[in-house]
Parts: C-alpha cells; structure tokens; sequence
C-alpha cells in the first residue's frame, strides 16, 4: 500500500498542454476517482501516474518516492484497461501469470498468486479459456485479476466498466467497491461516468480542460460544489441553472428576482461577500429539491413537456424554449406532457453562482 | 427471390462465359491433354506417356529440386525479413514512414525484365558493383553466372528482394492491428521489448505470416522469370532451372504440351500439399 501524490503535474503534448499544474494527495489505502467530461486530461493524469506518459513537469510520488524518472514496471502499481488489454492468444491461467514468468518468478509463487487472484475474482472455472470465449463481465474480471497477481501498491482503473452493459456495470461496481475493501490497497480510478464516481469514491477529483476544479468526499462535492461546473457534473439529472438579479441586499443576505419566471423573488442568506444589487447571478436548484408550493420559499409556475416515470422515481422536463428545468419530485408521477403546475424552491436547498461560474457563499 | 436470382444470372452470363472459356476450360483440358501423347501427331490417349516419364526423367527431379532448394531457404529467410522490416516501419521513431513504405514496395512494381537486367549488371564477373564491393573489402570475385551455387544464391537474392518489401507492407497491416494497450499491459509487467517481440508480437501476428508463407510458396513453385531472365534460362547447364522453366521448355520450346501439363499439376499439387502441411502445422490450438 502506498500514497500518490501529485505537485504542480503537467502535461504536454508539443506545445500544447493538456494538463496545468495538478495538486492531488492521495491516502494509503484511499480510492480515488478522477472524474471530468472526455478530454478533461483525467485518463493522462493516470498514465503519468503509471509511467506510460512521460511528466512535462511537476513531480509524482507513490509511496514517498519521487517516481518521475522510475519505469512504468518499477513504480509499484497494476493498470485495468478499458479495453481490457488481455494478450488474445493466451488462456486465462497465461494471461494472469503471464508477467511473473517472464520475469523469472518461481512457480509455486506463481501458482499462489494465480489461484489467489483467480479465487478472488471467481474466475476458476474460466482458467483455461481464451479471452475470444469470454463474456466483457468475465474479460474485465481476467484483467482484474492480472492487476491482483502483481500485488501492487497502488491499483489504477482507466474506464474499466465502460465497455459493459448497464446491468454489468452494476455488478462490476460492485465487485470493485468489494475488491477494494478487501485488499485496502490504493485505488486510483478514471471515469466520465459521475455515478461510478459518487458509488466508489472516497474521494473524488473533478477534472475540466486539464485543472482540478475540485476534490472532495462525493457527499461533500454534491452538497457543496465549489463552482458551476461541479455543481452541473456531479448530480444526475444535471442541477438547473436559472438566470437571476440581485434586486435587494441586507446584511447577511441578497434577494434575486428569476426574470426568467414571472419575476418569482428568492431571499438568499449567505456568509460571504455579498453581491451588489443589479448584479446578474445564476441560481442552481437540483432537480430532486423542487418542493410543493407553499413548501418553499418561493413559487414558480412551470409548463410540463415531457414526463419520464422510471418507476421509482419521476422526472419532468418542462418550459422547453425557454428556461429549461428538470423536476425530480413524488408529485411528479401525476404529471403529463402538457400539464401546468407550480414548484417551489427553498433558499437552503439552492446555490448561487456569479457569472463566471463561481460559488456565492 | 429466384426471380431475382435468376436476372442477377443473365446478368452475370457474359462474365461467366469468358471465365468458363479461359479459365475453366484450359484447366480440365490441360488436365485431359496431360495423359495423351503430344510429341507427334495425331495426339493420342496413353496416360502413362507423361506421368510415367514424369517419374523417370532426371530433367524433372532437377528442376524439382532447384524449385525446392530455393522454397526452403528463400521463402524463410524473405519472410523473416519482411518481418523485421515490417517492425523497423511501424517503429514510432522512425522519420519519412511514408518514402520508406513506397520504396519498399516499390520493386514489386519495376517492370521484370528492367530489374532483371540490373541485377545481371550489378551482378556481372568484371563490371558489377557487387564483385567490386566483394574486391574491396578483400574478398574474391564470383562468377555468379558461371557456377551453380553462386547462380542458386543470385536467384534466391533476386526473389528476396523483389518480393520481402511486399512481404513487409502486409506483415505491417498485422502489426498495425495489434491493439498498443496490449503492449503497455506487458511493460507494466515488466516483460522486455525482446520478449513482447517473441511472446506477443510473434504470436498475434501469425495468421498474417502464415498468409504470406502460402502466398510465397505458391509463387516459388511458379518460379520463372528469375531464372528465365537472370540466369539465362536456367544456367549454368540447367544448375538453376525450376519447374515454371522446364514447363515452359517442354511446352513451348518443344511444344510437348502434354508433358508440360504433366509438369503443370505436379507443380500446383506440390503447392497444395505444402501449403496443407504448413496449415496444418501452423493451427490454432483448440
């Protein structure tokens, strides 16, 4: 087991970089998810930390030790590929001794580990099968297992369950967040997928266009985001965003009219510099904290489009044209395409940004 | 549908005609003319006048011989090669891919006889520049037209260099389908580049090599026009003549087409025999 930490990482690829300047400390023991849209630099921050990318500048230490100049073999960690990157022509039992035979590892050594591994991962039965004669679930499991054989100090995911279908994903989620329990070895994980994210997570690292925009606990991160873009990536459906004035300003608070809704007024208390009045603001309200009316504090009138019933849970998709809102809520069951009804929003369960996309606390 | 089917045959009758004229026929009827006598006329029906001869003929075992010889070291060494090359192209460092790539297809295209008269040139006792290159690092010249062995080398030599590049641009669409992350999964094992080379490149890639192995058999069984033109028809004294050669000498130097047809299957079966060997030998394991 082992720390990873990142000082001031970059990444570039000839003149143009893709990676500015990352900050991340991770815990012995810890599982981190790197998380941002595609080309958010997230899967070459990995590579950089396995060795497979050469670091433009910055330092990478696992474990204590400087690692920069260290051969991706010598760093201590096992990769799970997204395409799995199983050899094709070997059997399962080939694939997951494959490395320690060509590095002269004794084979009653070798044999432990496999069995190990393979027990692990409930794989004995596939031993002698060639990758081509296996599902994706069970592919994703043999690159797991050539991952534990290593038994390696920091284990690194590159979009493993990408490859899978909905209801394998699941299960492999699962499985992992198990796998991880068991062994307590650091586990770096990349995903686009911001469920994978808050399921496995003890922290996450949210990533766009090369910067950290923020690291925190998945709870932390969906109560309290530090910016739009946050706010916007972690949630599913995405928080709604609507535009907003500042029109009153007391001491601890600010009042802002949704221009966009009938001129509804929402007294917001804060704790931080408080914007001026006539300053254009932009209120997030997540789609599951829209209340019954009179239950918030204040009303606004929305027009239903589209209903989506998943049973569980009920999504309208209203004002399409205009501002457009998701609303996430029991009574949403009884609405149809359409439908005109009034939701409410309460000031401590909604966010405001300035127009840059930062957080007013 | 066999309305449809049918249509999709009137169309198609043209084609089928001229294939069944110069492609079908010619085939049955070499085969038909190989067990009749065609040395006088009328041609006659005597099945062992070919095939019986064919078995005695000391003509044929050389140029069976010479055709094998050349199968068994030039095939091997030409697709090694390929390989090699076919790695040293896809190398991530190497500049100007592109010029490398055509010019190592490009003596696929050079007309035969242009190449062959440039390899009788560099090749020549008292001017070539392979003799002089021999000279200058102190060795002897040789006769390479003049002796068997050396006339067998210059034609393996020829063939190889003619046919590796081609060879290569194949082997390199193999190399080029062999996912990278396979690779990078090897290097966090720490398996060498040596050892990826034997334990993964090697082996993904062998449907490709087995490809070209048929393709090259099949061409050297079929091997003509370097001895033809390079070694003037087989020389010296017939030390370098192959079955192509000898089929074309009975057929159409001494219009024996019936022993030239003979000659014709022996060849194409020799060819279907090695390749299901090779097949057979190279088979995937259940």
């Amino acid at each position: 087991m082992a720390a990873v930490t990142l000082t001031n990482v970059v990444k570039r690829f000839g003149t143009f970089e893709v990676v500015h300047g990352a900050n991340i400390a991770i815990a012995d023991g810890e599982f981190v998810v790197f998380v941002g849209p595609s080309g958010c630099g997230k899967s070459t921050l990995l590579r950089m930390i396995a060795g497979l990318e050469d670091i433009s500048g910055g330092e990478i230490a696992i474990g204590g030790k400087l690692v920069n100049d260290v051969e991706a073999a010598d760093r201590g960690i096992a990769m799970v590929f997204q395409s799995y990157a199983l050899y094709p022509h070997m059997t399962v039992e080939q694939n997951l001794s494959f490395g320690l035979r060509m590095n002269g590892n004794p084979k009653a050594d070798t044999d432990r580990r496999v069995k190990r591994a393979a027990g692990i991962l409930c794989i004995e039965e596939l031993m002698q099968r060639r990758p081509k004669q296996l599902s994706g679930g069970q592919r994703q499991r043999v690159a797991i297992g050539r991952a534990i054989v290593r038994e390696p100090q920091v284990f690194l995911f590159d979009e493993p369950l990408s490859n899978l279908d909905a209801e394998l994903r699941v299960q492999m989620r699962v499985e992992i967040s198990r796998l991880h329990k068991e062994l307590g070895v650091t586990m770096i994980y990349v995903t686009h997928d911001q469920t994978e994210a808050m399921t496995l997570a003890d922290r996450i690292v949210v990533l766009k266009a090369g910067n950290v925009e923020q690291i925190g606990a998945p709870l932390d991160l969906y109560d309290d985001p530090a910016n739009r873009f946050v706010a916007g990536f972690i949630g599913s459906p995405k928080m709604n965003f609507l535009k907003a004035n500042v029109v009153e300003q007391d001491q601890r608070s600010v009042t802002v009219e949704l221009a966009n809704h009938g001129g509804a007024k929402l007294k917001k208390p804060l704790c931080e510099a408080l914007p001026a009045v006539g300053t254009e603001v932009v209120l997030g309200v997540r789609p599951e904290h829209f209340f019954e009316v009179g239950e918030g504090d204040c009303d606004i009138p929305v027009k239903a489009d589209v209903a989506e019933h998943l049973g569980s849970v009920s999504y309208v998709y209203a004002n399409a044209g205009a501002e457009e809102l998701v609303v996430e809520r029991e009574a949403a069951r009884q609405r149809a395409s359409g439908d005109h009804f009034t939701v409410s929003i309460k000031a401590e369960r909604s966010l405001l940004f300035d127009k840059t996309g930062a957080r007013i606390r | 549908m066999r309305y449809r089917n049918a249509t999709a045959y009137r169309f198609l009758t043209p084609y089928l005609l001229i294939f069944a004229i110069f492609w079908i026929w010619p085939i049955i009827s070499s085969f038909l003319i190989s067990f009749q006598a065609t040395r006088t006329l009328p041609w006659r029906f005597a099945p062992a006048f070919n095939w019986g001869r064919l078995i005695g003929d000391p003509a044929f075992f050389n140029a069976l011989k010479n055709t094998l010889l050349i199968l068994v070291i030039q095939v091997p060494v030409m697709i090694s090669l390929a390989v090699v090359m076919a790695v040293l192209l896809n190398s991530p460092l190497l500049k100007a891919r592109g010029l490398y790539r055509f010019a190592f297809f490009a003596p696929v295209v050079v007309g035969e006889v242009a190449y062959s008269a440039v390899f009788r040139l560099m090749f020549s006792l008292d001017f070539g520049i392979i003799n002089k290159l021999l000279n200058s690092v102190g060795l002897e010249k040789i006769d390479w037209f003049s002796n068997v062995t050396p006339a067998m080398a210059l034609i393996m030599i020829a063939v190889t260099w003619r046919w590796a590049g081609y060879n290569a641009i194949i082997i390199l669409a193999g190399l080029q389908s062999i996912p990278e992350d396979v690779y990078e999964a090897a290097t966090l094992d720490r398996v060498s580049k040596v050892k990826q080379f034997f334990h993964i490149t090697l082996p993904l890639l062998k449907p490709v090599i087995v490809f070209c192995a048929v393709l090259s058999i099949i061409g050297t069984m079929q091997l003509f026009t370097e001895p033809f033109l390079i070694t003037e028809r087989g020389g010296p004294g017939g030390g370098t003549e192959t079955l192509g050669l000898l089929l074309y000498r009975q057929g159409f130097r001494s219009l024996n087409f019936g022993y030239a047809s003979a000659i014709a299957y022996t060849m194409a079966g020799l060819a279907i025999a090695i390749t299901l060997v090779q097949l057979w030998l190279m088979r995937e394991p259940k």
